[in-house]
């Protein structure tokens, strides 16, 4: 699957490698809600195949940012690139055609709904056709089921695929969060701090998840756990009271002093 | 034997049943009620969707077809695609405007618009005689074969019901069925999942008014007449009610509550005129304990009866 994959990412020509255009770029994108300025004038890139993390404070503009990309939002001013296209104002669902899938901070599940059908409707949701949609019977089509099982069995969910998913516990619907963004085979998976609330266990099993996404899929996580962004990141912007205020490599954003005082507390440099 | 096998062969069994047990004329009644109510739950249990205007579709249809019937003779079939066909263009319409709010104002629009349709049947007079209603609908044969006979009638209602209750099967067992749960569940996720929400309730508001529309036709041909009351917001509210009564959400729960709602109304209404408190009991008896109806009370029941009798079998 991961190959598979690979190859279709590849075959618009980017890689991770740089120089290269961009898979997204935001250019200047700001959004106010009455005198708060929640994003401001942010610009970042982000290379295929990459992973980008969004780190910074509570109330930074983060997942702001995201509701921007996935349309939620539209924003202010400034414009989003995906794939050498503006598609800043058009609606969720049409973000979600485009290739673009999230993951949200508050789990955001079909509680009633077996967990197969959560991460079904996503893969069907990004069917090329849609025939038969009100007459065929679901489990009538292959790939989308198919597509879902995968996931179920990569996010470790396989052997819960009928239960309703009000039933497992929370850490499980984190995975299953996780497996729904990814059932829509995305071009670029947005990550909204995936291990919030868990255990430290649990975390744990997180991290080797999102690990194991990386290079498969562009990513941009946003995450509180600084040790984790640091060592699984290509490039990290820090974000504070809604504006991009450091962007680079792990590397470069430890030794940058304003990120020191801003964000990482710990010892002011000199 | 699958649950839905035996739900099937329960429903046969009643179509045979029914007429033997009470008048025709309220036999029949009942499952042109279940086909109003197969609409209604397509939006308000699978959608989520609390549609207090489905009379608009019913008597809309009813009009329509009724005056088609009545002044140019029409042809039965013609008359059955008309009134399906003019209950979904007024739900097509209804819903555009209603899918642009949610929750109370949702609601209050579908109220507000089914007052709108009520009021012009009233006033306009000559087309549909206002407070009379529109009487002399007549009951054209159906293929040579005549249905005049309440029986015959019946038979031909009790087709078309099955008919209905297999294809609204098949839309709630669709992707489509699928993701109007899924609107029902979390309307951001679903749009995020990149299915336009407001387009598939407005596809839901148009499945339930083409079901509403056929209803509304088989009701003014099995009266005769298309009485004022069929586009009130009174009707409006009996199907909501019968459809909670017997389970929304379920695909046999409006089945059930018709029957419940109409044997009620038709027989217990000759022994006691203050029967709708009755109703009330039984509706206040499912909001607070059986929020999915006489459907959840029937599954509640066998798992109790099942844990009980375990153990009694694990002992001989």
């Amino acid at each position: 699957m991961g190959a598979l994959l690979g190859v279709a990412h590849g075959a618009s020509g980017a890689g991770p490698g740089r120089g290269l255009m961009p898979l997204l770029r935001t250019d200047r994108l700001t959004k106010t809600f009455g005198a708060l300025t929640a994003v401001n004038d942010v610009s970042i890139a982000v290379e295929e195949g990459s992973l980008h993390s969004v780190i910074g404070p509570n109330g930074a503009g983060k997942t702001t940012f995201f509701n921007l990309l996935t349309g939620q939002h539209a924003p202010t001013s400034g414009r989003i690139v995906f794939d050498g296209r503006d598609i800043a104002g058009t609606p969720p669902h049409g973000v979600a055609h485009l290739g673009i899938a999230r993951s949200f901070q508050r789990t955001s599940i079909f509680p009633t709904l077996s967990i197969l059908d959560n991460v079904w409707l996503a893969a069907f949701a990004r069917q090329e056709s849609w025939r038969g949609l009100a007459w065929r019977r679901a489990d009538r089509y292959p790939e989308p089921t198919q597509r879902a099982l995968v996931v179920l069995g990569e996010v470790g969910l396989g052997d819960k695929a009928g239960q309703p998913a009000r039933e497992i516990s929370h850490g499980e619907q984190r995975q299953l969060e996780l497996a729904i963004a990814l059932a829509a085979t995305p071009r670029l998976l947005l990550l909204d701090e995936p291990a919030a609330g868990l255990s430290p266990d649990e975390t744990q099993k997180m991290v080797t998840l999102v690990r194991r996404l990386k290079g498969r899929y562009t990513i941009i996580l946003i995450e509180h756990k600084i040790d984790v962004v640091m060592t699984m990141s290509d490039r990290i912007s820090v974000m504070h009271f809604g504006s991009v205020i450091a962007e680079g490599t792990p590397t470069e954003i430890q030794r940058n002093p304003e990120v020191r005082r801003a964000y990482l507390g710990g010892v002011v440099a000199p | 034997m699958t649950a839905s096998a035996k739900a099937w062969l329960a429903i046969l069994a009643a179509v045979v049943l029914l007429p033997v047990l009470v008048r025709h004329a309220i036999a029949t009644e009942i499952w042109i009620f279940a086909i109003f109510g197969l609409g209604l739950n397509l939006l308000m249990g699978y959608t989520g969707l609390l549609s207090f205007g489905q009379a608009t579709f019913f008597g809309s249809a009813a009009y329509v077809a009724g005056y088609l019937l009545k002044y140019y003779g029409v042809n039965v079939f013609l008359a059955l695609a008309v009134g399906i066909l003019v209950g979904a263009v007024s739900a097509a319409v209804v819903g555009y405007l209603c899918v642009q709010r949610s929750g109370l104002y949702f609601i209050m629009l579908t109220f507000a618009l089914n007052q709108m349709f009520y009021f012009t049947a009233y006033q306009w007079t000559t087309v549909t005689g206002g407070e009379d209603g529109m009487p002399g609908v007549p009951r054209p044969s159906m293929l040579g074969l005549d249905i005049h006979g309440p029986l015959a009638y019946y038979a031909a209602v009790a087709l078309l019901f099955l008919l209905s209750l297999w294809v609204m099967k098949r839309i709630v067992e669709s992707p489509l069925g699928k993701i109007l749960q899924a609107i029902r569940e979390n309307e951001a996720r679903a749009e995020a999942l990149g299915y336009n929400v407001p387009r598939m309730k407005l596809a839901a508001f148009v499945v339930g008014g083409a079901f509403s529309g056929l209803a509304g036709v088989l009701y003014a041909m099995l009266f005769g007449i298309v009485p004022l009351e069929s586009i009130g917001f009174v009707f409006s509210g009996n199907v909501v009610f019968a459809t909670l009564i017997g389970g929304s959400g379920s695909l046999y729960g409006p089945v059930i509550g018709s029957f419940v709602f109409i044997w009620l109304s038709e027989s217990v209404s000759s022994l006691w005129a203050r029967w709708p408190l009755l109703l009330g009991v039984a509706f206040v008896i499912v909001v607070l304990f059986f929020r999915g109806g006489v459907v959840e009370a029937w599954v509640r029941f066998w798992a109790w009866r099942t844990a009980h009798r375990a153990p009694a079998r694990a002992g001989d």
